[in-house]
């Protein structure tokens, strides 16, 4: 039963008894006079057992009950008030005992007589939690960020820059000896070819890495097929659409199939992989199914870590389905408009 | 007599570019290290005239390389080098008990040579 008063007007009694967010209301000595349904399900006192009890006893934590009475009586004793008619948050406890963050409105309500505060509560755990995961996915991306830039550094640092500091010393001896020994100097400038070649080459598979250009030139179709093609392990693709989409959907597409086929290369012991990417509607579907050991998890390595956040980054969403001894499925599902 | 070097470069293509470049120079490449700890090790057991160190090694940095060299007799003259470079790296190099800094891009027997005491 809930303790909505049976004078008041039934649309009023209506909005109570719907209400999402607690209502509850409290007399000048602190006592409940008002609990609606939505006050006992987050707090799981019935309206009955909520009936007349302090309202400090009820859903204010040990530690600031105190402060809660003291404002109250510092109010009645004509003090200013400090949380009436604006929003704050605070921690309210539950029957149980534990604490939430909780947003609340209190009132004061205008009848004649001894003051009536109505108190407006919404639980925001959720919100919390939520603004929390945001705070450290950002954080994630930022660093996933900094990460593939330092990376990139010491990827340009131990490769290219080396075959091309190796290829100046190289030409630099090859001039002083231009003169005094030809058939060295012949030596030394195929030695340059093959440093310049290996550099190109280098520069390529990094430039690739960063973006791959055949992705940008013509869509997931090609990009699919070449990621197959260098995959460590025979890769099928059963689908792949030949529309050019968003280039943050193909992007992200092709970083989920990429991954995977790492992942799958690296890890699966896999015998072949399936590759499958359809529009559905406003919805991208990327699947990526091998034959392996199964047994992987999202929140395990970094690389899945960081997929979530991308795919998340653009509204996406990222399953991954890998009982052990079975294999593993990826599973993306990206919104790419309608 | 020549002067001997010790190249100590976790990139195997650039020891063999910077040995062939010092010996057409007339010095003489008596050891290679890929890692700080061996070029340590190195740097006392062949005891060169000159230990050529690159600043970015896979275990510790060529300062602190050159400031174990120099702790530990006969402490050779050090050169350190890198591709990576940085205004305070002579003078870091130099508080590392080093005779100074030379970018791989500069590198030359020549090079090496001006910053020898």
């Amino acid at each position: 039963m809930t303790i909505v008063d049976t004078d008041l007007p039934e649309r009023y009694r209506a909005l109570l008894l719907a209400a999402l967010d607690c209502v509850v209301t409290m007399d000048h000595r602190g006592s409940v006079v008002e609990w609606n349904p939505a006050a006992e399900r987050t707090f799981g006192w019935s309206a009955a057992e909520a009936a007349g009890r302090e309202m400090a006893e009820l859903i204010v934590p040990p530690s600031l009950r105190e402060r809660h009475r003291a404002g109250l009586a510092r109010y009645l004793a004509g003090g200013e008030p400090v949380v009436l008619d604006r929003r704050v948050e605070i921690t309210a406890m539950r029957r149980d005992g534990t604490e939430f963050p909780c947003e609340l409105t209190i009132t004061r309500s205008t009848q004649p007589g001894a003051p009536l505060f109505v108190g407006y509560l919404r639980d925001i755990t959720e919100r919390h939690t939520a603004e929390a995961e945001l705070h450290a996915s950002r954080a994630r991306i930022v660093t996933a960020a900094d990460d593939a830039r330092r990376r990139l550094e010491r990827d340009l640092h131990d490769g290219a820059q080396q075959h091309l500091v190796g290829l100046a010393m190289t030409l630099r001896l090859a001039r002083r000896k231009l003169f005094d020994d030809p058939a060295f100097v012949a030596e030394l400038l195929d030695e340059a070819i093959g440093d310049l070649s290996t550099a190109t080459g280098e520069l390529r598979e990094l430039a690739r890495g960063l973006h791959p250009a055949v992705l940008t030139e013509g869509g997931l179709q090609p990009a699919l097929t070449s990621l197959a093609k260098r995959a460590g392990v025979p890769v099928a693709i059963l689908a792949a659409p030949d529309e050019r989409l968003e280039p943050t959907v193909e992007i992200t597409a092709y970083f989920v199939v990429a991954e995977a086929l790492t992942n799958v290369a690296r890890y699966a012991e896999a015998s072949s992989a399936e590759v499958r990417v359809q529009r559905v509607g406003g919805v991208l579907h990327v699947e990526v199914r091998d034959d392996g050991r199964g047994g992987a998890e999202l929140g395990a390595g970094s690389g899945l870590r960081g997929l979530l956040d991308r795919v998340s980054a653009i509204g996406g969403t990222l399953f991954v389905e890998s009982p052990e001894g079975v294999g593993t499925l990826l599973r993306a599902e990206l919104p790419c408009g309608s | 007599m020549a002067t001997t070097v010790l190249i100590v470069d976790d990139h195997s293509a650039f020891r063999s570019r910077a040995k062939r470049m010092l010996e057409a120079e007339g010095f003489e490449v008596v050891g290679e290290a890929g890692d700080g700890a061996s070029g340590v090790d190195a740097a006392q057991r062949l005891s060169p005239d000159v230990v050529l160190l690159d600043l970015q090694l896979p275990d510790i940095t060529g300062f602190e390389v050159a400031e174990a060299i120099a702790a530990r007799p006969p402490s050779p003259a050090v050169v350190i080098t890198s591709t990576r470079e940085s205004d305070d790296y002579d003078a870091r190099a130099r508080r590392s008990g080093a005779c100074g800094f030379v970018s791989k891009a500069e590198l030359s027997g020549a090079a090496i040579e001006e910053l020898l005491p």
